[in-house]
């Protein structure tokens, strides 16, 4: 059986999520791998929401704003796009692959990019492989 | 949380969900879940029957939290929202799990639909286990309305809002009323004149008591929010200088229509080379003057009407500006009348006679002899300068369909329907108002049936061609439902405002200041005595930038919190 990534997306409502319903609603088909989590705006993301669900067993985490001056509150987007090099350091140190979290903008009218995105990172994750995180945790676990 | 009663509600919507999530499957995996009292599925969940079905459950089993597990809530919620207030619960204890937008209608493998549906259920499960009461906070309306672009849209708004006794700000960028209406002689499919249609528009906006029309000026910035606006506009003072003034509004309306496509774009056509290749506008130019002349001031014998000039083409705008076709029908009836015996052709892709009246126009446009040729879509007719034999000034080269051949049809005057674009300023606008564009840059509406005038930012409506091309009719009736929706709101003289911002919690917080700069509303205030920040509810927005950043973790973005997407996080990966 093939591996079949778990993704968890966190979009903001304005933008990304919006994008995502119009790709439901044009009926452009992309893989069911990514489970979407809304949230306001992009700048409400916590580095410790990525942390939590990689933690949970997550085997990506795509995280998806307005795009840049496009922002429903004026900056939001600025803000995440600055904790982001922050997080994906903190990630690289813990040995986690730099293409399983990824930071995208879709707009509200974008669903094929939404789309095209979900695609392209579940083909990303699925080459990776499982998440090194929970079989880390498991171990450790046991250890223990 | 031991007592908690959680009743999930999956719809089919129809067969938009059923057809491809297994929804009995759904209840099975949701009634393992902790607290979860009842499950059921129905046909349509926010049909009366389905929202009664919720109602009687809460009632009957007790329940204390609601889960709907059917389309965007973007859609719904307010419905379900409602629902659970009926049966007298809290209407932020209802969660949404977004199952046919993101998931049936995207996926064509029924299991692995079924097992996302399931889990992006679960976590609304999760979720709403941690959701609390909040109470919605109302807030007095303004009843005083900005009106942004003074054409027909703009202008029917107005008077409508004023006739009920509201005050209305209509601003406009140009020295005059009437936007693109202005520039247009006579009007398909009955052939009245567009400016006897303005003139009783803009004497009743110009003499209304209750409409201040700004001529020359600019919306500069909006603050505030639904009900409470505060709009800085630029206009001219006496002297003519530039002058800010400040005005209350409790709603904006953006009407600032469209520009014309520059023709010059399309190589092929010579435009503003060849003299007599001119514009529609050109052309109602000549015709509200009364003299249509080639640039050599002959009068024309062959007249050829190039229909979608920048539109339905891939190359500039796919999509079609709907007045062209019966505009360029409009030109055959006036070109005749205005040069008798002129010969009129169109030279087409598909003749659009949408709406009332317009099939009936094409027929009579027909039976004053005007020529139709069919081109396809791309495959653009050539004009070419004729040849001194010739009697005509230029020829047209046109690869017709309908009879399969090369046909070159005499002018002596080309006619180029320009389509609609959106405006250079759109950006600009959608900043300013906090509204979104299509990928075209025209205004997106909040939904496109069922709410075609508000938009994703509360008090901001639109309405006429800034949301698409449209023609007279179809401006005026959003303008005027525009109207109607603020009238609505007005008329109650409060508005209720969503529930859902951010808090500090005074005990964590350690004065660091560090949200107060992040806020992009100014609603966060340090008090300096206490050395502690807190957020002015009214202002803020909730998009919970602040919640984020604070190190000392001491705010709350309510109906955000970081439990709740924790649990959330749970229960998709569950």
């Amino acid at each position: 059986m093939t591996f079949e990534p778990k993704i968890v997306g966190f979009l903001c409502n304005w933008c990304s999520y919006t994008g995502a319903d119009l790709a439901g609603t044009s009926r452009i088909h992309y893989a069911p791998n990514v489970r979407i989590i809304r949230v306001m705006c992009s700048a409400r993301i916590d580095p410790t929401f990525v942390l939590k669900a990689l933690h949970d067993g997550a085997d990506g985490v795509l995280i998806c704003g307005c795009h840049p001056g496009d922002c429903h509150y004026s900056e939001g987007n600025y803000k995440m796009m600055r904790r982001y090099p922050l997080l994906k350091s903190l990630l690289a140190d813990y040995g986690i692959e730099d293409e399983r979290v990824r930071l995208e903008w879709v707009s509200a009218s974008e669903g094929q990019r939404f789309a095209d995105i979900v695609n392209d990172m579940t083909e990303r994750v699925r080459a990776l492989g499982p998440s090194p995180v929970k079989a880390a945790l498991e171990a450790d676990l046991a250890e223990r | 949380m031991e007592d908690l009663k959680i009743g999930v509600f999956i719809c089919n919507c129809g067969t938009n969900i059923a057809k491809v999530v297994d929804c009995d499957a759904i209840v099975d995996s949701v009634e393992r879940l902790p607290y979860v009292t009842v499950a059921r599925t129905y046909k349509y969940m926010c049909s009366d029957p389905g929202q009664d079905m919720i109602q009687a459950d809460i009632e009957e089993h007790g329940l204390d939290r609601v889960v709907v597990a059917a389309c965007s809530p973007r859609m719904h919620e307010p419905t379900f929202r409602k629902t659970l207030q009926k049966a007298g619960l809290n209407p932020y204890f209802l969660e949404m799990a977004n199952i046919r937008e993101q998931c049936s209608w995207v996926h064509d493998d029924p299991v692995a639909a079924t097992e996302k549906a399931a889990a992006l259920t679960a976590a609304a499960v999760l979720r709403v286990a941690h959701h609390e009461a909040l109470e919605r906070r109302s807030v007095d309306m303004c009843p005083n309305t900005l009106i942004m672009g003074g054409g027909i849209a703009g202008m029917s708004a107005a008077l409508d809002l004023a006739d009920a006794g509201n005050r209305v700000y209509l601003a406009e960028r140009s020295d005059h009323l009437g936007g693109n209406v202005a520039r247009a002689d006579l009007t398909a499919p009955y052939l009245d004149s567009a400016r006897d249609m303005l003139t009783e528009r803009v004497t009743r906006v110009v003499e209304h008591p209750n409409i201040d029309v700004l001529l020359e000026s600019q919306v500069r910035k909006v603050d505030g929010f639904v009900g409470n606006f505060q709009t800085t506009i630029r206009g001219k003072a006496d002297d003519g200088a530039p002058t800010d003034s400040v005005y209350d509004v409790g709603s904006i309306i953006v009407c600032t229509g469209y520009k014309e496509f520059d023709a010059s774009r399309i190589t092929h056509y010579g435009y503003g080379k060849l003299p007599n290749v001119v514009t529609s506008f050109e052309l109602e130019k000549m015709l509200r003057a009364g003299r249509v002349t080639t640039k050599e001031g002959r009068v024309p014998q062959y007249v050829a009407i190039i229909h979608c000039v920048g539109s339905r083409n891939l190359e500039f705008h796919a999509y079609c500006s709907r007045v062209c076709c019966m505009t360029a029908l409009k030109y055959a009836h006036e070109v005749k009348s205005a040069v008798p015996g002129a010969y009129v052709s169109d030279i087409y892709i598909d003749m659009h006679a949408f709406g009332k009246g317009m099939e009936d126009f094409y027929r009579r446009s027909s039976e004053i002899k005007t020529l139709f040729l069919m081109y396809e879509k791309n495959d653009y007719p050539v004009i070419r300068k004729a040849d001194a034999t010739d009697d005509c000034d230029m020829l047209i080269e046109v690869n017709e369909t309908l009879s399969g051949e090369t046909i070159e049809m005499p002018a002596d005057l080309v006619v180029l329907m320009v389509g609609m674009e959106a405006r250079e300023d759109s950006e600009e606008v959608a900043h300013l108002v906090n509204i979104s564009r299509d990928k075209d840059g025209w205004f997106i509406e909040s939904h496109p049936k069922l709410d075609p005038v508000a938009t994703t930012t509360d008090g901001v409506y639109i309405a006429g061609a800034c949301q698409a091309p449209k023609d007279i009719p179809d401006s005026v009736a959003q303008a005027r439902a525009a109207a109607a929706r603020i009238l609505a709101r007005t008329a109650r003289g409060k508005i209720e405002i969503d529930a859902v911002f951010a808090e500090v919690d005074e005990e964590k917080c350690s004065g660091c200041r560090m949200c107060n700069e992040l806020c992009p509303y100014v609603a966060i205030e340090f008090d300096p005595e206490k050395r502690r920040s807190h957020v002015i509810s009214a202002l803020c927005k909730a998009c919970g930038a602040c919640v984020a950043a604070c190190p000392s973790g001491a705010i709350t973005a309510r109906h955000f919190t970081d439990k709740q997407i924790f649990s959330e996080i749970e229960g998709v990966l569950a």
